[in-house]
């Protein structure tokens, strides 16, 4: 407040000034009414639509408001054959989905009300929750109101434009380009194989070198014994890993009906369905879009393990293999992917010794 | 005066630098992290959310956002955009299937309009495992050249495992901030 005159010290104010304090005093208190009534608004508007005193109430609510709106939208897309069949019948169905428009809208204001003592993971699921709901809503609309004018206004430009840069992105990158890349690069691996046994032994000088790959395998076995760096595991069906340490991390993606048995630093699992994990692992493996995997203690033997183990600091047992962390269930309770496998349906130590490489048979 | 001024008197006062360090799981963002700071990296799990650091770098004080890459969480690297100074974008060179997942982000975030004033740091980390592609050929599999040429950026080839490369990185970044920011000093 740069306010000429007497600078505040002064003990005796002129009457100019006196004026302007009691202004000032004046406009603070006016203020102060006005926000006294907008919060005494904003309280009788929160009184007004219902509130929640705990995280499950709210949840309930909500699912239960989501059940409604969604058996609506199946209702009228239940009437769907008749429309489509009679155009004339459209109209009837308008003011439905203009109804279900508005009770989503109202559950997005409810979610927004209460989001302030939600946790933020379920604030989250709910907000998605809410816009698969849109989505559905939005393709109901599309099938349901087919003599409705195309509105380019609202989302469809913008899809398109979308759409139009990813094209122009993926034009940039010249097609020789990327198959210079397959002719350059065929890292080491077993890949393209059905119904064989793989074995790959790593000599000393290359352990601590190389990283590994194992691909589209079907009814395989695969043993890999020595040290390596690196693992990626991708499109395994009906097959059985036995690998010894790895120094690095190992990445899996897309297994199905498969037994790994692997020791590493760090393992990442995406969308395997239906396979078993033996594990030593430094730190805590996680799963993401997995469903029916299972976790056990790591159990094989070969010649040497215990020593590759021990040099690749994967000699102590850390129980690691049990703390799995599943990205598709950010909550406190157990995800329903994964679980351990019960003891009395573990494997026993699977001993590999005798397999060698000449038991090769790609 | 204005909110911006302010921000950066606070921010040269402090010799302040905000990194974001981001790219595609199991790149090596945590352990590079890590390491630079001279951490243990022996147990290091896949990142749940995200691990902010500060790091005394030279002169400066880096606050190090590293965040994780999983594909369930990369809906929320958004967040973290607001005042970037520097951007790190890392890659598993050894990781040549998903190569084409990674240029899809990469090329994703680079839209993002409030990265546009960050500097860009690319590592193409994991040159000591065998069979990694070099920097450069990372570099052409990205598309770097096609990148906004506004964009102050760099690829340089890095072990999180040795330690190699990382300070190049680091050193060419932070310079290159501070020219930008600090620069009437």
């Amino acid at each position: 407040m740069a306010e000429e005159g007497p600078p505040p010290s002064t003990q005796t104010l002129d009457p100019i000034a006196q004026r302007k304090h009691a202004a000032m005093l004046e406009r603070i208190s006016n203020h102060h009414q006005s926000r006294l009534h907008a919060s005494a608004a904003r309280r009788s508007a929160s009184a007004a639509s219902p509130s929640f005193d705990s995280v499950a109430a709210f949840l309930d609510r909500f699912s239960e408001l989501r059940r409604s709106i969604e058996s609506d939208l199946a209702r009228c897309r239940g009437a769907a054959p008749a429309a489509a069949a009679d155009i004339c019948s459209a109209p009837a169905i308008k003011p439905e989905l203009e109804k279900v428009s508005a009770s989503i809208s109202d559950l997005e204001r409810l979610l927004a009300e209460n989001s302030y003592f939600l946790p933020s993971y379920e604030v989250r699921s709910s907000l998605k929750a809410i816009s698969d709901l849109k989505e559905a809503l939005e393709v109901a609309n599309s099938e349901l109101l087919p003599r409705k004018k195309f509105s380019f206004r609202n989302k469809a430009p913008k899809k398109e434009s979308a759409t139009l840069v990813k094209e122009i992105d993926e034009r940039k990158v010249p097609d020789e380009e990327k198959s210079n890349l397959a002719v350059v690069r065929d890292t080491p691996g077993f890949r393209n194989e059905k119904g064989a046994v793989l074995v790959k032994k790593f000599r000393a000088s290359e352990e601590d070198e190389g990283d590994f790959t194992l691909a589209n395998l079907e009814s395989c076995k695969v043993y890999l014994k020595g040290r390596f760096r690196a693992l990626f595991v991708h499109r395994l069906k009906d097959c059985n890993v036995f690998a010894g340490p790895v120094l690095g991390s190992i990445l899996i993606e897309e297994a199905s009906n498969c037994v790994f048995m692997l020791a590493s630093h760090q393992i990442r699992i995406h969308q395997a369905t239906v396979a078993d994990f033996y594990l030593r692992v430094r730190s805590r493996p996680i799963i993401e879009d997995c469903s029916g995997v299972r976790f056990a203690p790591y159990r094989l033997f070969y010649e040497g393990i215990d020593e590759e183990l021990r040099v690749s600091g994967l000699g102590v047992e850390t129980e690691n293999w049990a703390n799995v962390d599943d990205f598709k269930w950010l909550r406190a309770v157990q995800s329903p992917n994964w679980c351990l496998i019960p003891e009395d349906e573990r494997l026993g130590s699977v001993n590999i010794s005798e397999v060698t490489e000449q038991d090769n048979d790609n | 005066m204005g909110l911006l001024s302010i921000i950066r008197k606070i921010k040269r006062k402090e010799k302040e630098m905000r990194i974001l360090m981001v790219g595609l799981d199991n790149s090596g963002k945590t352990t590079i992290v890590l390491k630079i700071n001279g951490e243990d990296t022996s147990v290091i799990s896949p990142t749940l959310g995200f691990n902010i650091k500060t790091i005394k770098y030279q002169k400066y004080s880096l606050n190090v956002w590293d965040v994780g890459g999983q594909k369930t969480i990369r809906s929320y690297w958004r967040n973290y955009f607001e005042q970037t100074d520097g951007l790190v974008w890392v890659v598993d060179s050894s990781d040549v299937r998903r190569l084409d997942d990674c240029r899809a982000e990469l090329h994703n975030l680079l839209k993002e309009e409030r990265l546009s004033g960050a500097s860009l740091l690319i590592f193409a980390n994991k040159q000591d495992i065998q069979g990694a592609l070099k920097p450069a050929e990372i570099a052409k599999v990205l598309n770097l050249d096609a990148m906004d040429k506004t964009r102050h950026w760099k690829i340089v080839g890095c072990s999180a495992y040795t330690g190699e490369g990382l300070l190049e990185g680091f050193d060419w970044l932070v310079q290159d901030i501070a020219s930008r920011i600090y620069l009437l000093e």
